[in-house]
């Protein structure tokens, strides 16, 4: 029982993790409609801002996560002006290459400035573990975990109250529509991109107490952030968070009662079949909203 | 279209290479090839694999060659399979070459044996690890290196003869845990481990392969923690070596030994990243510099003479490999008094050393099958952050630390 119990934390504490990476995509995604495949990328960027932060200047990664998260919002904001805009009109699937070719540049551009090698923050707070009765719990797997919600709720806030959020949401629904309303389309689409790059900023700070930073970092999180947002419901918030807490639980209690080389098995098929069921995924909004 | 243009250039690119070394290698040279990935991904280790060989030959040459003729190196860049397949044609057809030296990886090791064998030009492999190189029955294909066989059983050896003995118990009663990344080479690895481990009656309570791109091990490590895992065999890369460690001692698991196969546990960057945690793992791989002299007489002086020649110290223990190989070969070819594939078969058999006789500890002894039989991995812990060998005693620098 106690095991099991540990692995349903375990399970939710990695699901915290893929959510802070997850969210940045979705709203990318729910926003400017790009599937944006230098997000993985654009985490490396961010962990290597941090990890040079904490070498040179000694600072917490929790220190640098506002820093970081506006230099990621910088990054964002000039990939959506100079390489998405102009292909806006375009078909999706030259936007997407777009992405791919940002993603391959700056994977290279990773290895050539800093090598191939592995660098790890030794954090103090962040990579030590408490025992909370007979459970273990990472610190910095907490904070993540509780940052991720905060972030959903924060942007959730966000996207209801304010002027930007209000437009976000009207260029979603419908971009030409919003632009006879006023909203200044390119701008909006210049900030959304530039606020899902911020998040990921954050999820970088965030992840860096725990995992080491190399140039192909971005590889090992997208792909289940790419399940996450898809099992959500693209563009869905609340989808991405549930959608990561989900695939969490399955990654933790199938690594453990089934195989760890299976997990990934168990849960592509998870995702399989709820796409079967629902093809808009958890919290989707239906047929025609993509 | 392409590949015929491809096919162009590289004969173009042939006889430009062949004109060259024909107006710098005197006729009576006797020409060798050196198969090595120097560009690409592999470079790196790749290069220093070459450095091995080059100061071998060089060393040959100041004291005369081989029966009077100097070794001229023609090199060949092999970056993957197919290249190692179209150098491999080039140094046996078109350079004419008497022996080709490689290759650091198995893959180009396969694809460039594949022709050679077909040319009847004699292959030394000094460096690729796995056992098939020299398991296809191929007559003229030999290996000076320890194959990845060795480096499993140098594992389950360290359990029996090194972790159990200073511990104060039987083998037997330890709980052995294996884990690996799920690749060919975790799985071959881990294959031989699992063989070895039911031979010797140790008592194997888990096998877990994992993905290397996994970001959680938290799982398995329950796992290890529920099956209560004295000792964990570990073949991992770098990125899952350093997940394991952190994640294990997050979860509060101790096991009272860990040993790595190389890979990850090797790397000076997985002592950075992790810092104290490291101290005390155990890992099996090629002789390294943190070595006994007495076992591995020349080391020393192969230092020196790298540092020399390079103006750093050595970059890691594949030049040492390759040198040593590289001597031995080189001796072959003189016993053997001509190129002819037959009589240097004969030569190569005909090859002994006895084990602590050369520069990494080995000794030279060759199979039907062209396999070295007496290189073995020797057993290495981190001890303060530096990687020292510890077991075979002949060339150990420090006593194992087991069980604090």
């Amino acid at each position: 029982m106690d095991i099991f119990l540990q692995l349903i934390v375990n399970g939710l504490l990695l699901g915290g993790a893929y959510a802070i990476i997850s969210i940045g995509l979705t709203l990318i995604f729910g926003v400017v409609r790009v599937v944006n495949f230098a997000h993985g990328e654009l985490l490396m960027i961010g962990m290597y801002a941090v990890f040079l932060a904490s070498q040179q200047l000694g600072w917490h990664p929790y220190v640098s996560a506002i820093p970081v998260a506006l230099m990621l919002f910088v990054t964002g904001a000039v990939i959506q002006r100079f390489v998405i805009q102009p292909l806006l009109k375009a078909d999706p699937h030259i936007q997407i290459f777009a992405t791919v070719g940002v993603s391959t540049a700056l994977l290279n551009l990773g290895l050539l400035i800093f090598g191939a090698d592995v660098r790890q923050i030794s954090p103090g707070f962040g990579a030590e573990s408490f025992q909370l009765g007979e459970l273990s719990i990472v610190s910095g797997q907490l904070v993540t975990f509780l940052m991720a919600i905060a972030l959903v709720g924060g942007l959730h806030v966000f996207l209801q109250r304010t002027y930007v959020g209000r437009a976000f949401r009207a260029v979603s629904q419908h971009r030409y529509a919003a632009s006879l309303m006023g909203v200044n389309v390119d701008r909006m689409y210049v900030y959304a991109f530039g606020l899902g790059a911020a998040c990921v900023g954050l999820a970088a700070a965030l992840l860096s107490t725990q995992y080491p930073v190399f140039p192909t970092v971005g590889s090992y999180f997208t792909l289940t952030a790419f399940v996450v947002v898809v099992l959500g419901g693209m563009g869905s918030l609340y989808g991405a968070l549930i959608g990561a807490l989900l695939i969490g639980l399955v990654d933790s209690l199938a690594g453990y009662y089934i195989s760890p080389d299976l997990k990934e098995v168990v849960y592509f098929v998870i995702f399989i079949l709820i796409l079967v069921v629902r093809p808009t995924g958890l919290l989707g909004l239906g047929r025609g909203s993509e | 279209m392409k590949t015929f243009a491809r096919k162009c250039l590289s004969l173009c690119a042939g006889f430009g290479m062949s004109l060259i070394a024909a107006g710098s290698v005197a006729a009576a040279d006797l020409k060798v090839g050196a198969l090595y990935p120097f560009s690409g991904g592999l470079a790196l280790l790749g290069n220093e694999s070459y450095r091995g060989l080059e100061l071998a030959v060089e060393e040959r040459n100041a004291a005369g060659g081989i029966n009077g003729q100097k070794i001229a190196l023609v090199k060949a860049d092999a970056v993957d399979a197919n290249q190692a397949v179209g150098e491999a044609r080039r140094l046996t057809s078109v350079e004419g070459v008497s022996a080709i030296f490689g290759s650091y990886s198995s893959a180009l090791a396969f694809a460039a044996t594949q022709v050679t064998e077909l040319a009847g030009v004699p292959y030394f492999e000094l460096g690729a690890v796995s056992d098939s190189v020299t398991g296809r029955g191929y007559k003229y294909v030999f290996r000076s290196n320890p194959t990845a066989k060795n480096f499993a059983e140098g594992m389950v050896d360290a359990v029996t003869h090194v972790i159990a003995p200073a511990l104060k118990v039987d083998p037997k009663s330890l709980k052995i845990a294996i884990i690996h990344e799920d690749s060919l080479y975790g799985t071959t690895i881990s294959g031989f481990q699992k063989e070895k481990a039911a031979r010797d009656g140790l008592n194997v309570v888990e096998i877990l392969p994992y993905s290397a791109k996994t970001v959680d091990l938290s799982s398995l490590i329950l796992r290890l923690k529920g099956a209560k895992a004295d000792v964990v065999m570990q073949t991992s890369y770098q990125n899952d070596t350093i997940l394991f460690f952190n994640q294990a001692k997050a979860a509060g698991f101790k096991p009272k030994a860990l040993i790595g196969a190389g890979g990850g546990y090797s790397m000076a960057d997985t002592a950075t990243a992790l810092g104290e945690t490291l101290n005390g793992a155990f890992n099996v791989d090629f002789t390294q510099y943190e070595t006994r002299e007495e076992g591995a007489p020349g080391l020393k002086s192969f230092v020196a003479l790298y540092t020399k020649r390079y103006g750093t110290a050595p970059r890691s223990g594949h030049s040492l490999t390759n040198y040593v190989g590289a001597k031995a070969f080189l001796d072959v070819l003189a016993a053997a008094g001509s190129t002819d594939k037959d009589k240097i078969r004969g030569a190569v058999m005909a090859y002994k050393k006895p084990v602590g006789s050369t520069a990494s500890g080995w000794g030279f002894e060759f199979g039907e099958d062209g396999q070295n039989r007496q290189a073995k991995a020797n057993l290495m812990q981190w001890q303060n952050g530096k990687l020292v060998t510890v077991f075979p005693k002949e060339v150990a620098v420090s006593e194992p630390v087991v069980g604090r």
